[in-house]
């Protein structure tokens, strides 16, 4: 059959190319840039600190993320609840709620009356660490329900009813038949999440500020370095960013990968 | 007893309408549902199992509305037309579901889940996934995966429809051999005549949402009926 070279096709080649371009130039630019000052930011006490930090403040608040996400999505993907549409539309409301906002409103309800209350109960999170998690969770959970909420809609639901009719509870028909069908689903899904938290700042600075070697996460230490005019250090913080970032979403696309030939077994039947 | 009664049974699902449907299958029977594609044959038979609550009538199981008794309690087996066999699971595994979540004993699992695949000629795809095996195979796997557990009631929708002549011959007489093996009742949508009566006592016809009559299989079916 001959090929036809169609508008659409040009298009989307020449937007591609422009991204390419700018991508591979700022890549080259930063590499250019950071690797110099890699092996010193790598040795670097600073440096060191921050990607514990954004480490450990990621996988904890990923973690949060699916513990609070998955019931919710769910719930709404599967249950008769009442007014499930506006607990919908209320729970995927921040994803358009710029980050820089949604810590702002953070910042607020912790320093009003019942944050201090919190505070009081130990909960604390204005310019402490566990406000980064805290930063972290609220702009990533509407994006986890909204990606297993996708994910389990689109799994056929006469599974889970067969299942129920062969005598399995709800959490059976869950544990046994719906999470092991969107298992990798969900492990991609859990590392977008990390990859997002990793990179986080917006609302991270909105409610924990930038405190060298306390709330100094890796993006923020992008931001001070910068900030004191040490650009060396500054770009070799965003490259560790970047290979972060990089491997996150070559590992996902690997599980990504699995789960279309998984779907494609299932189409079979 | 009476296994599963419709009365006034109504539903609507998208362009589907099911109206003032009444009927009663009695125990051990085996009642075929004919009509063509888009009578809502499988939405009357969903709907025996609960899986749709009805917008006016009531629909028994055993003189309980079936929407009442929880579904891990309904006791109903279910064969879909794609038979809907879990991909994750072997065809043992499929098999067993039913006795793992109810936490029999491993070994009276193994040993019964054996028995009904050595009855259904399965034995051999145990160890198999379902995405491997034939339209026969996997059919046979539905059908005791719905079995195991002795259901008081099985639905079937278009059991045979993915099947070649050969296959169908040989389940036909395994079908018809159900309620007296397993003392269930059979509820079972198809659109051929001749394997509704063929296997049945009694024939309803659905059309457009409607069930239009209900006939003893022997008796001969009008023109539009013999359409459907």
């Amino acid at each position: 059959m001959k090929r036809t070279f169609s508008l659409f096709d040009g298009a989307s080649l020449f937007i591609t190319a422009l991204v390419l371009l700018f991508l591979t130039a700022s890549l080259c630019t930063l590499a250019a840039g950071g690797l110099p000052f890699l092996i010193d930011a790598l040795r670097s006490q600073e440096v060191r600190f921050a990607i514990r930090l954004s480490l450990v403040t990621s996988t904890l608040s990923t973690l949060l993320c699916f513990l609070t996400g998955i019931p919710c999505a769910y719930a709404l993907a599967r249950c008769r609840m009442p007014l499930r549409r506006l607990c919908r539309l209320i729970l995927e409301l921040p994803l358009s709620l710029p980050c820089l906002v949604a810590g702002l409103c953070l910042l607020m309800m912790f320093a009003s009356g019942p944050g201090r209350l919190l505070r009081d109960f130990g909960l604390r999170v204005i310019f402490e660490p566990a406000g980064i998690v805290m930063a972290q969770w609220m702009v990533n959970i509407p994006f986890v329900i909204r990606l297993v909420r996708t994910e389990l809609e689109a799994l056929d639901g006469r599974l889970e009813f067969i299942a129920g009719m062969l005598g399995a509870s709800r959490w059976q028909r869950f544990s046994t038949v719906t999470l092991p069908l969107c298992r990798n689903a969900l492990i991609v899904t859990a590392i977008l999440t990390w990859a997002r938290a990793v990179g986080e700042f917006g609302a991270t600075l909105m409610l924990v500020g930038v405190t060298r070697m306390k709330t100094e996460t890796l993006p923020a230490s992008i931001y001070l370095n910068l900030s004191t005019g040490d650009n060396g250090m500054a770009m070799a913080s965003a490259l560790i960013l970047l290979i972060l970032s990089g491997a996150a979403l070559l590992f996902s696309a690997r599980f990504r990968r699995r789960t279309a030939s998984r779907m494609e077994g299932a189409a079979a039947l | 007893m009476t296994a599963l009664e419709f009365e006034h049974f109504c539903l609507s699902r998208g362009s589907m309408n099911i109206r003032d449907v009444s009927l009663a299958l009695e125990e051990r029977e085996i009642f075929a549902l004919l009509g063509p594609t888009g009578a809502g044959k499988t939405l009357l038979l969903e709907s025996a199992a609960g899986f749709y609550a009805p917008e006016q009538g009531t629909v028994r199981l055993y003189g309980t509305p079936v929407q009442d008794i929880p579904l891990e309690e309904r006791n109903i087996g279910f064969v879909y037309q794609d038979y809907a066999l879990f991909p994750h699971m072997t065809v043992e595994d499929n098999i067993a579901y039913g006795l793992r979540v109810r936490r029999v004993p491993r070994t009276k699992q193994n040993a019964l889940t054996r028995e009904l695949a050595g009855l259904l000629g399965i034995r051999h795809v145990l160890k198999d996934y379902p995405q491997t095996l034939s339209g026969g195979e996997q059919q046979r796997t539905a059908l005791a995966r719905a079995l195991i557990l002795k259901p008081r009631l099985l639905l079937l929708d278009e059991p045979f429809s993915a099947l070649d002549e050969s296959a169908k011959n040989k389940l036909y007489g395994e079908v018809a051999a159900l309620p007296e093996r397993f003392g269930c009742a059979v509820f079972f949508v198809t659109h051929n005549i001749r394997e509704a009566q063929r296997l049945a006592l009694r024939i309803g016809v659905m059309e457009k949402g409607r069930l239009t009559g209900i006939r003893p299989a022997g008796a001969a079916l009008t023109e539009t009926e013999e359409d459907a």
